[in-house]
């Protein structure tokens, strides 16, 4: 178990964080750039000194600013991380950086079966400049395993490599962390690769962590507006009249009641299904392809709406009916807000 | 057109060394030496140059090491000072050194309570050649440190490594072909040392000042074999740094 509440000042706020990760467990912190993940990271690393803290892992205190007080030097923390360079040591061949860490087997038996199982057993007497971006990324993997780390910290390591890469990294990580029953934090600033990941999240922004829970929970019923920001969530549409249901240009007084519905542009259908959530009415501004379908930017009353369709849409200038699945709403003080009735309608 | 100018420029730098080598007749090299006492210097300038380099090692190193980890407070300030040395006209050097190091003064008497002389003697002459090559060594060194990237020190201790042991295993055989580099530049720098070690070291003579007295007292054809001399004490080391760079950087490179 990894048990880390943190406070460390930075230049322009400070970080508090309180998180707990159980063996095996894994835990992606989630924020954009500048938010203190790293900085978290390496307090727990033992490599920046925190203004308050108390860590334990597997049952050690690491840091401990109250009495009695305990800063556990980084080489004596059993504490791996990895960044998104993979830091080999260029002097030393692939076996040698493998079996780096002290606590590393001597026999070469538990290095020659990971090094199978991260494919990289033809590469042993190769030198880390030979290697490729995911070659080095498998070898660093593998050198942070056999040191025998009770704790794994990723900080966006695979951010620099090409999607498919990175898919087969993460995977890797995943399955090793798991089999292996390490604790293990990932930092990163892409949503999609914080969920390929962990099975828990944790949504930090400027040093504070807004919301924690299960991956999909947390995209789907972020609890505050600004959680729903950094989830995707594009466009923030009032709540309209009731009177003016389903009216066209219908008044938006309704916005006394001061909800808005965040709408996160894959959660869109086209077509109006008030059963299934919002239906918002608007023009279409550009229509772009996005991937394998469509992207389309709608005016709804003041409010600019981007949605993620399948087919193509009606072309700019011309009106267009969408629904937003399930929609989570906020009040006025930003914090997510029961849903009003199903059949809502927001017109342009 | 580029190869032949860089022909040129690099005939005309060698141009010195070109120059002895067509000067030397076998005869001349072999009176010179055979002379009573003549290789005396020869001992002298390797002996000075290995205490040299062994206190830059001892000295200058961690200096180097802090400076290129910013683990100084004013780190420009201390960049300037160690600038300053290199920067000072080594005759300056020798006739400051005497305001600091002679007789007469506070250092140099508290170094004649321990019944030595920083005027005219081994000591001396050491000191000296340290401050003619010490600043090569440590801005050199500083460099090399500075190649070292942090973070692989960081990974280096996260894996288990004590700070010693980060040293020996990452720091040092990183930055060991620029050490090595910066150890050799100050060496030729030690052994060619003249303008500090004529004013605080005229005796014991090392080879510098052996040619520039041969070349007051009997001419440039007899002080031209001890230069030769020179020449190739000075150069093994260099060589073998510059090879032995060569190579580690080769090894890295796979």
């Amino acid at each position: 178990m990894l048990d880390a509440d943190v406070e460390v000042d930075r230049r322009e706020f400070t970080v508090r964080a309180d998180i707990r990760v159980r063996p095996g467990e894994r835990l992606a912190l989630f924020g954009p750039s500048g938010a203190g993940k790293t900085t978290l990271l390496e307090v727990i690393a033992g490599l920046v000194r925190p203004r308050r803290a108390m860590i334990t892992l597997a049952g050690r205190v690491l840091t401990a600013t109250a009495p009695p007080r305990a800063a556990v030097p980084p080489w004596r923390r059993r504490v791996g991380l990895l960044r998104q360079d993979p830091g080999l040591f260029p002097h030393l061949s692939v076996r040698a950086n493998l079996g780096y860490g002290p606590a590393a087997d001597r026999s070469g038996a538990e290095l020659s079966q990971l090094a199978g199982v991260l494919g990289i057993g033809d590469l042993l007497a190769a030198m880390p400049a030979r290697l490729s971006g995911g070659q080095a990324h498998r070898v660093a993997l593998g050198r942070l395993l056999l040191a025998h780390c009770d704790a794994l910290l990723l900080d966006e390591p695979y951010a620099g490599l090409d999607a498919s890469l990175r898919r087969v990294l993460t995977t890797l990580v995943r399955e090793l962390v798991t089999a292996r029953q390490v604790p293990s934090v990932l930092v990163a600033h892409e949503l999609a690769e914080a969920q390929a990941f962990a099975d828990r999240l944790a949504v930090l922004d400027r040093g504070e962590i807004l919301q924690a829970g299960a991956p999909d929970e947390v995209v789907r019923r972020p609890a505050t507006r600004r959680v729903a920001e950094l989830v995707g969530y594009r466009g923030f549409v009032p709540a309209a009249d009731r009177s003016a249901r389903g009216s066209r240009g219908g008044s938006r007084s309704g916005a006394a009641a001061g909800l808005v519905a965040g709408i996160h542009p894959d959660r869109i259908e086209a077509g109006a299904r008030p059963r299934r959530g919002l239906v918002l009415t608007g023009a279409v501004l550009a229509v772009r392809p996005a991937g394998a379908g469509w992207e389309a930017e709608l005016q709804v009353a003041d409010e600019t709406v981007t949605c993620r369709l399948a087919e193509r849409p009606a072309p700019a200038g011309r009106e267009l009916v969408v629904t937003a699945l399930d929609p989570p709403w906020f009040g006025p003080d930003g914090t997510a807000a029961v849903r009003p009735p199903q059949g809502e309608q927001v017109g342009a | 057109m580029s190869v032949a100018i860089a022909g040129v420029v690099w005939l005309a730098l060698l141009g010195p060394v070109i120059a002895l080598l067509a000067h030397l007749s076998a005869g001349a090299i072999g009176s010179s030496l055979s002379a009573p006492g003549a290789l005396t210097p020869l001992v002298v300038s390797l002996e000075s140059g290995a205490v040299t380099l062994a206190v830059l090692l001892l000295l200058g190193t961690p200096l180097a090491w802090l400076l290129a980890r910013g683990a100084l407070p004013f780190p420009r300030v201390w960049e300037a000072g160690v600038l300053t040395v290199l920067l000072l006209p080594p005759l300056v050097i020798g006739l400051l050194l005497v305001f600091m190091i002679g007789p007469f003064t506070p250092i140099g008497e508290g170094i004649a309570a321990l019944h030595l002389s920083a005027s005219n003697t081994f000591l001396a002459l050491v000191i000296a050649q340290v401050y003619e090559s010490a600043p090569y060594y440590v801005l050199g060194a500083q460099a090399a440190f500075s190649g070292v990237d942090p973070r692989m020190e960081q990974q280096a201790a996260l894996l288990g490594d004590r700070p010693w042991r980060v040293l020996r295993r990452v720091t040092l055989p990183l930055a060991g072909p620029g050490l090595a580099m910066a150890l050799a530049v100050a060496w030729a720098r030690a052994m060619g040392a003249f303008g500090a070690v004529i004013i605080v070291a005229y005796h014991p003579y090392g080879l510098p000042l052996q040619i520039w007295t041969t070349l007051q007292e009997t001419g440039l054809a007899s002080a031209l074999p001890f230069a030769l001399v020179l020449l190739v004490v000075a150069l093994p080391l260099p060589l073998a740094a510059y090879i032995w760079s060569a190579r580690a950087r080769r090894r890295r490179r796979g």
